[in-house]
């Protein structure tokens, strides 16, 4: 087996083959300029086209600073870039709306509202009745492990506490599209572990389509259909890779699984070739 | 006021601090006075009142558009420094020297510290919170409303708590100018008239109104932003 750098969008479902897959996700030749204080311009994104399949699990990896964030605030519709486009469903992205839902790098969450106010939020601004959305929304704070929490604070909760309750919160609306911007990566290896089991739960039931930014490949490889490797100055993409193991993923069975640490092994090889962890975070 | 007890420190008719406070039962109890004071407290409470309706909503569209900020800063800029007891005249000669002029004193006096923290605290709510917020289908409108206005909450509660006092020394200082009604005129009546024991009297009852207003909003503003009171007090070593 071998590890193929395709730019092709095709993969085929390795479980459960459907109909063909069809685009949700289509970025055309994005480029993103910012213009820095100091007056000089400086290429965030340059000439990216990527896209991706409804119900698959995409991955971004790439070192600190390759635009990644930027390329997920594009699809998001919070920004729009400079020059390209992206389209949802074949619809130009103008600006953001529940189909995609993010969970920020930040967490963003909103400080004067509890855990359960914070994940009933989206849900009630679709119209969902009180009693629904709260019954849904405390299921969802169980499922990422803060049961017993839900009148906290956001200020009362650690980092790894705030992350679980924005990835609930995102979730709670039921999002076509996750964005997630490292997600996992401010928690600590066990919570970790479990959450990325979780997402992968929740994602093999619903299949939800994924684009999941991160810096860690093993996470990468392990969750993703398909892992896209940017570098840095400009943001481009480097290599796109199809992660052909099958699903659902055991964790305990694919860390033993030669396929799965031979992609490991190979993405990090092709990351240190042209030294792109250097600076990463 | 302290410059009012100054004054009357130098003079020989000092009155004791029993007798002042002897004369606080007489003013409370004398009707006149009584409907002085709560005329005074209905202009203060309407002056703050149409200040914070219009400054918060104002400063927050500031904090959250350039095109608002820019439209509005160099009016404030001009009237920031200006002592708004100084404008009184003017307005009197417009508006007389009724209730109107003297609300409108105690409105100017309230709505910059108010329009100004409401600005600040909403140019710095997390963008990501409002992406967020957009994601779940908000308008812009509902944003402002329902994000900006929260997250900002702690700030704009602190503008107001000035706001409060100043509406408190403005409504005095008015009262000063235009003497024909209120707490302030009969502080100053009296001090014209030598009644030193009124003067002190009115000066601890004014004095007592602020305390007692600052403490009811404080506990208010602590109750409304709970959420986001520091968690741990960082210990203060004065070595
Ligand atoms: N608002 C902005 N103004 C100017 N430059 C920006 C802005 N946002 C991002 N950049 C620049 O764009 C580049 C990409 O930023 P981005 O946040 O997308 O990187 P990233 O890949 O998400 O990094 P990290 O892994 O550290 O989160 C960086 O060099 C950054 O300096
Ligand atoms: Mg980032």
């Amino acid at each position: 087996m071998k590890v193929v750098p395709s730019r092709s969008s095709e993969w085929v479902r390795p479980v459960r083959p459907q109909k063909p897959a069809s685009a949700i996700i289509e970025i055309e030749r994005v480029s993103q300029v910012f213009q820095t204080s100091t007056r000089k311009d400086h290429v965030a994104l340059s000439d990216i086209s990527l896209t991706i399949d409804e119900g698959a699990f995409v991955s971004i990896l790439g070192p600190s600073g390759c635009g990644k964030s930027t390329l997920l605030y594009v699809v998001g519709g919070f920004v729009s870039p400079t020059s390209g486009s992206a389209k949802i469903k074949g619809r130009t992205i103008t600006g953001p709306g529940p189909d995609r839902g993010p969970v920020f790098q930040e967490f963003a969450l909103f400080p004067w509202k509890t855990v359960l106010g914070n994940v009933m939020y989206g849900p009630r601004q679709q119209g969902v009745r009180a009693t629904e959305a709260e019954a849904q929304s405390r299921a969802l704070i169980e499922m990422v492990g803060l049961k017993g929490y839900e009148g906290f604070y956001p200020k009362e909760l650690s980092g790894g506490m705030k992350q679980r309750v924005a990835l609930a919160r995102t979730l709670a609306y039921h999002p076509e599209v996750l964005l997630m911007d490292e997600p996992f990566g401010a928690l600590d290896a066990h919570t970790r572990t479990r959450l990325q089991n979780d997402l992968l739960n929740i994602w093999e039931r619903d299949r939800k389509t994924v684009l999941f930014v991160t810096h860690s490949v093993d996470e990468a490889v392990f969750l993703s259909d398909k892992v896209v490797m940017m570098s840095t100055s400009p943001g481009r993409i480097r290599d796109i890779i199809d992660i052909d193991l099958p699903r659902p993923r055991r964790r305990n069975e694919l860390l033993l699984d030669p396929r799965y640490q031979k992609y490991v092994v190979e993405i990090e090889r092709m990351f240190d070739e042209s030294d792109l962890i250097g600076s990463s975070s | 006021m302290w410059q009012v007890a100054s004054l009357a420190l130098k003079n020989d008719s000092f009155p004791t601090a029993i007798e002042a406070i002897r004369a606080i039962p007489d003013i409370l109890g004398d009707r006149e006075s009584l409907i002085n004071i709560l005329a005074s407290l209905r202009r203060m409470a309407i002056g703050f009142g149409i200040a914070v309706l219009i400054s918060i909503p104002l400063g927050l569209l500031m904090g959250r558009s350039r095109a608002v900020a820019a439209f509005f800063n160099p009016l404030l800029m001009i009237i920031y420094p200006v002592p708004k007891a100084a404008l009184m005249p003017i307005i009197m000669l417009w508006l007389g020297v009724g209730d109107v002029t003297k609300t409108l004193v105690i409105f100017l006096g309230v709505s910059l510290p108010v329009i100004y923290h409401s600005f600040e605290g909403a140019k710095a709510v997390e963008e990501k919170m409002l992406w967020s917020g957009a994601a779940m289908g908000l308008s812009p409108a509902q944003r402002l409303v329902r994000i900006v206005l929260p997250a900002a909450l702690p700030e704009i509660l602190t503008g107001c708590r000035t706001g409060l006092v100043l509406a408190l020394i403005t409504m005095i200082t008015s009262e000063m100018i235009a003497r024909q009604s209120g707490a302030g005129n009969i502080l100053f009546n009296a001090l014209d008239m030598g009644q030193y024991d009124t003067v002190f009297a009115m000066i601890i009852i004014v004095g007592a109104m602020g305390i007692c207003l600052d403490a009811i909003f404080e506990r208010i503003r602590a109750r409304l932003v709970r959420w986001s009171e520091p968690q741990f007090d960082m210990p203060l070593s004065f070595s």
